[in-house]
């Protein structure tokens, strides 16, 4: 009986997921849309990968792109030696008489080969680089994390194997978005699932208190070191999905940056939350990709003036000063501290079109403009340090969404 | 009876700080064993090194016949010696009922993979461990605040779910640090009976740390005295009451 | 070890000593940087990323002292320019200075307000900052074509040439005597008004021509001979000053914080942030203070990189791999211990050339990880830092 609804669980996530794919390929001119999609189910399971990490077992690591590279760098290598004997080989043959179509299943099972492959890849790595969590801590264990990943990317970037600076070209291209989806759901799901029994309970110890867990008989360092593995390996499997997904790897799509892009996510989300990280990863994913499409109805982008951003700038510090000041010396009703906030911002929000207005008199300020697109990296800095400012602990805090609590009565709810 | 725990001459250093001094003591199964003297004696140190946070500089503590000097904390939990904080070290993010569930990592059965699965089997273990802790949480009168963020407790509630979640451990010695530090008297009174159930009816040994004399001398039924690191006295609450030595050492602090 | 000793005799022992210096005048710029990150993250236990962005806007300021002080891209174009140290000496101050204060607003609107928040918010905020500056400053700065401060600025374009070697006396004498051989050699072909080019000579003067050529060779062979064979350090006089001028803000700053009441102060705070309140220090005070100090000296820093270093062209991300290397410096020395963060910097900066020397300049950016690494491992606290054991 378990196992048939089990399994009823898992067909319903895959027809969700392919549900979800054929939407989007329903519409027209879907490639930039169907591009988007994918990478944000790769970030997605990216964020929540390292939440597991840093969220629920408190290391803080901030190299996670180097998972990523290492899943997609051991798909590039096995798709550049293997992938054709693969193809040809008799048994894959015959079982590719199976599927939907001969290509559809032995590209399929080549995917599932090498999402394992960069997983189990990653899952190494990701042990090495938490063996330095026994002994080194917070900012060091940091440091040394970001270490590793920039030591992996130079390597590989000097390897005349793997491409060097240019990479290298991962064949067959494969379009996997609802592959990639499901690796997502199966992220949180194991996540999830860690929180719910009793044995996510040392990772969380660990986090709250090392001395106090390892009292109570808590291997620390296995724990540790089982965050890093687990965490790796999902970072690693979506880095073999995105190698043959883009159809290339190279050394700066794994950037410093990229990892601060995932921690990102899960801070804002909220460390330790699951939905923070899911809700983190889409909104900081999606932000910057919805600047980039601003435009006019001829298809010009629509550029912004220096006066129009000085207003919208001032105008957000008057608000946010505000805003902390009702947060932290409101006394009142909750409703009201919530209505005042409201208020604020949607003050400001006028306030700075008329303060735009103004400046724009100015023929310096109104003369050089921008498109959103350029400004887009500069709005994603503000968005962050606007959302750290008014709520350090992420949107989600700990919180994780459940259907029952929108069920609850409030009362119930605030009790 | 047979000895449970065996101090020889343990000493450690800190630079150029002795903070324990040659302490010996040994420990009688189901003994109520109390560890007092003046601040700074050196009394928490002396848990430390029972329970692995720090290895002595030299001696011996032996543990049912094991030296276990030296091991790491968790193998010392693994062995049956579980202890409580001085200065309250709770997991303040996780409930009351969680903490004591946290205790219980070194009964799990099943595998992480099974929870990760979340197989049937992780679902009812953990329902079980949650009942176990359940349980003891009304042994300490805290079954009904479970659900409570641990942080969110008032004082003396966090001292004791500290001895709940140490119980969790099923271990064979507990070890409490000042365990009724910031409670008043009738508090005091409530954790003296718990603590006896707990050595009675659990069978367990107790080792405790306690400055209020009363209490100490009202629950224990031997004594040992530190002062400066240094073991000063020795035996039953009324000669240790009585003893010179022990009087100055306190008197010297007062002063 | 059979590869090992290939890979010594691949090395070139005569280029060593000029590595080494270099080592020590990137060194130095990393240590003015990683004080910046040690001293904040003294007072704050924060790691100021934005700090090399910091490093970055001293860059820009320079750049528009120069342009200022007439060295403008249009102004390099027509006529002579003739600086003088005065133009260093404003370019210096304008760039701490204005650092200082961009140091001071950063603290005051993003870090400040953090303090009560968790480590990692403040992490996050100071990773905002330092996204804003780069991003925020790419619609504002000159980016492309990337600017570079003029060499004209430095008025000491010489350098200083330090023999630690010299030649063997018989390669010199030989190449004497070449000399003189090739010298006759063409007096008697000038003299006779040959041409050398010409294809149709009788034997004897081709004769004459095959010796001026043979021994002109002779005279490149020893030349070359002689320069591996000495071996000496070229320092530019801009080097120099780079050098002099670090030693003498090291040497302020541990006035400061050693002689002074200040000073105290900030150890005070460092060393117990709350105690240090609670005692009636003005932990505000201090805090901005630090970090106007800090970025004042990412500022000279700055500037001396940009103007006087091997710097690259100026973006935006300009600082963003000299701050993580200043920060992997602060680190490896062990973090908010001053005199660690310099010793860090030196070995940062010498270790990079050492890479370089030894033919593996790709690794460079590697290397200094990698040292982290091994460094903590061994020693969790950094090199000069103390890894305190926890008071249970
Ligand atoms: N990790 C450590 N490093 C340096 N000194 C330490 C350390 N731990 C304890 N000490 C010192 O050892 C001495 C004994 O401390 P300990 O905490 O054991 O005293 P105590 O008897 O428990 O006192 P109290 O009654 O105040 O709890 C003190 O002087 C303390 O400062
Ligand atoms: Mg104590």
């Amino acid at each position: 009986m378990f196992y048939l609804k089990r399994f009823g669980w898992v067909i319903l996530a895959i027809l969700l997921c392919v549900g979800f794919e054929s939407v989007v390929t329903s519409g027209k001119n879907f490639d930039y849309v169907y591009r988007m999609c994918v990478l944000a189910g790769l970030y997605v399971t990216l964020a929540v990968s390292l939440n597991l990490i840093n969220g629920i077992t408190g290391q803080f690591s901030i190299g996670h792109a180097a998972f990523y590279q290492v899943g997609a760098y051991i798909t590039g290598f096995f798709a550049a030696t293997g992938y054709k004997g693969f193809a040809s080989n008799s048994l894959v043959q015959q079982l590719s008489h199976i599927g939907v179509n001969a290509t559809w299943t032995v590209q399929g099972l080549w995917l599932v080969m090498m999402v394992l492959a960069g997983a189990a890849g990653a899952a190494v790595a990701g042990f090495v680089v938490g063996l330095p969590s026994l002994r080194l801590k917070g900012d060091y264990l940091a440091i040394v994390t970001l270490g590793f990943g920039e030591i992996i990317r130079i390597v590989c970037q000097n390897q005349p194997a793997l491409g060097g600076a240019y990479g290298m070209k991962i064949e067959p291209r494969i379009n996997s978005m609802w592959f990639v989806w499901l690796l997502a759901i199966l992220c949180i799901a194991v996540c999830r699932n860690l929180l719910k029994t009793a044995h996510g309970l040392p990772f969380l110890a660990v986090r709250e208190d090392e001395v106090a867990s390892s009292a109570m008989g808590v291997d620390v360092t296995k724990v540790k070191v089982t965050a890093f593995v687990i965490g790796a390996a999902f970072a690693g499997a979506a880095g073999a999905l995105l190698g043959h997904f883009e159809g290339f790897v190279s050394p700066p799509m794994f950037k410093m940056e990229v990892s601060f892009m995932v921690l990102t996510m899960v801070v804002l989300g909220g460390t330790g939350s699951i939905t923070g990280s899911t809700v983190g990863a889409l909104l900081l994913f999606g932000i910057p990709e919805w600047l980039r499409q601003i435009e006019d109805s001829h298809h010009n982008p629509i550029l912004v003036s220096a006066g129009s951003v000085l207003g919208f700038a001032i105008m957000l510090v008057a608000a946010v000063a505000y805003v902390r000041h009702l947060i932290h010396h409101f006394h009142g009703e909750k409703k009201a501290k919530t209505q005042r906030i409201v208020g604020t911002f949607a003050a400001a929000l006028v306030a700075q079109f008329f303060l735009g207005m103004l400046l724009n008199l100015v023929p310096a300020l109104r003369d050089k403009s921008w498109p959103y697109a350029d400004l887009r990296w500069a709005i994603f800095a503000v968005t962050l340090i606007v959302l750290m400012l008014l709520r350090p602990q992420g949107m989600f805090a700990h919180h994780e969404f459940s259907v029952a609590r929108f069920f609850k009565r409030p009362k119930e709810a605030a009790a | 009876m047979s000895t449970i725990l065996q101090l020889t001459d343990a000493t450690i250093k800190f630079g150029g700080l002795t903070a324990v001094n040659k302490v010996s003591f040994n420990l009688q199964k189901g003994d109520l064993f109390g560890l007092i003297g003046p601040n700074g004696a050196g009394k928490t140190t002396c848990f430390n090194l029972i329970t692995g946070v720090y290895k002595p500089t030299s001696g011996s503590i032996v543990f049912n016949g094991k030296e276990i000097s030296g091991t790491p904390s968790n193998k010392i939990a693994s062995l049956g010696i579980c202890r409580t904080f001085q200065n309250i070290r709770l997991f303040p993010a996780l409930s009351v009922l969680e903490n004591v569930v946290v205790g219980a990592y070194l009964r799990h059965k099943t595998g992480l993979g099974s929870a990760l699965a979340y197989l049937p089997s992780a679902i009812a273990e953990t329902e079980a461990l949650r009942a176990e802790a359940f349980a003891l949480l009304q042994v300490v009168d805290l079954d009904d605040v479970a659900h409570v963020r641990s942080a969110d407790l008032p004082y003396g509630k966090q001292r004791r779910l500290e001895i709940a979640r140490a119980m969790a451990t099923q271990p064979s010695l507990l070890l409490l640090d000042e365990p009724a530090a910031g409670m008043n008297p009738q508090e005091k009174d409530d954790l003296a009976r718990v603590v006896r159930r707990i050595r009675d009816e659990f069978e367990k040994t107790v080792l405790l740390i306690e400055h209020d004399m009363r209490f100490v001398m009202g629950l224990c039924e031997r004594i040992v005295v530190l002062d400066h690191g240094e073991e000063i006295a020795q035996g039953p609450p009324e000669a240790i009451r009585s003893n010179p030595k022990v009087i100055e050492a306190y008197l010297g602090e007062a002063v | 070890m059979g590869s090992a000793l290939t890979l010594l005799a691949g090395l070139d022992p005569a280029g060593l000593p000029q590595q080494l210096v270099n080592g020590v005048l990137l060194g130095g710029i990393y240590a003015l940087l990683a004080l910046g990150y040690t001293m904040v993250y003294g007072v704050l236990r924060l790691i100021n990323f934005a700090h090399g962005e910091v490093f970055m806007l001293g860059a820009y300021t320079s750049l528009f002292v120069s342009w200022a002080l007439g060295f403008s891209p249009e102004a390099m174009k027509s006529g002579s320019h003739q600086s003088n140290p005065m133009n260093l000496v404003i370019m210096i101050l304008v760039s701490m200075t204005v650092c200082a204060l961009v140091g001071v607003v950063i603290e005051l609107f993003a870090y400040r307000p953090m303090r009560g928040s968790s480590r990692i918010a403040s992490l996050i905020t100071a990773i905002g900052v330092s996204l804003l500056l780069q991003y925020g400053g790419q619609l504002f700065l000159p980016t492309s074509p990337p600017p570079s401060i003029s060499d004209k600025v430095n008025p000491y374009s010489g350098s200083w040439e330090i023999p630690l070697k010299s030649a063997d006396a018989s390669l010199v004498a030989a190449l004497a005597k070449a000399r003189t051989e090739a010298k006759e050699s063409q007096a008697e072909i000038d003299r006779q008004h040959i041409n050398r080019f010409d294809t149709n000579l009788p034997p004897a003067q081709a004769a004459l021509i095959t010796t001026v050529e043979t021994s002109e060779r002779q005279v490149h062979d020893l030349e070359a001979k002689i320069n591996n064979s000495s071996v000496k350090i070229n320092l530019r006089y801009g080097q120099l000053i780079m050098l002099g001028s670090t030693i003498v803000l090291m040497l302020l700053l541990r006035h400061l914080v050693l002689k002074t009441p200040i000073g105290r102060a900030m150890r005070a705070v460092s060393h117990d942030f709350d105690s240090a309140s609670l005692m009636g220090v003005n932990v505000n005070q201090i805090v901005t203070l630090t970090f106007m100090i800090g970025s004042a000296l990412a500022g000279a820093g700055a500037m001396m990189y940009a103007t006087l270093g091997d710097s690259p062209a100026l973006n935006t991300f300009y600082g963003s791999l000299p701050g993580v290397k200043a920060f992997v410096a602060a680190v490896l020395g062990g973090i908010g211990n001053i005199p660690g963060a310099v010793l860090g910097g030196l070995l940062m900066g010498v270790a990079e050339n050492l890479v370089v020397w030894a033919g593996y300049s790709q690794y460079k950016d590697a290397v200094a990880f990698v040292i982290l690494i091994a460094v903590l491992l061994l020693k969790p606290g950094g090199i000069m830092g103390s890894s305190k054991v926890e008071k249970v």
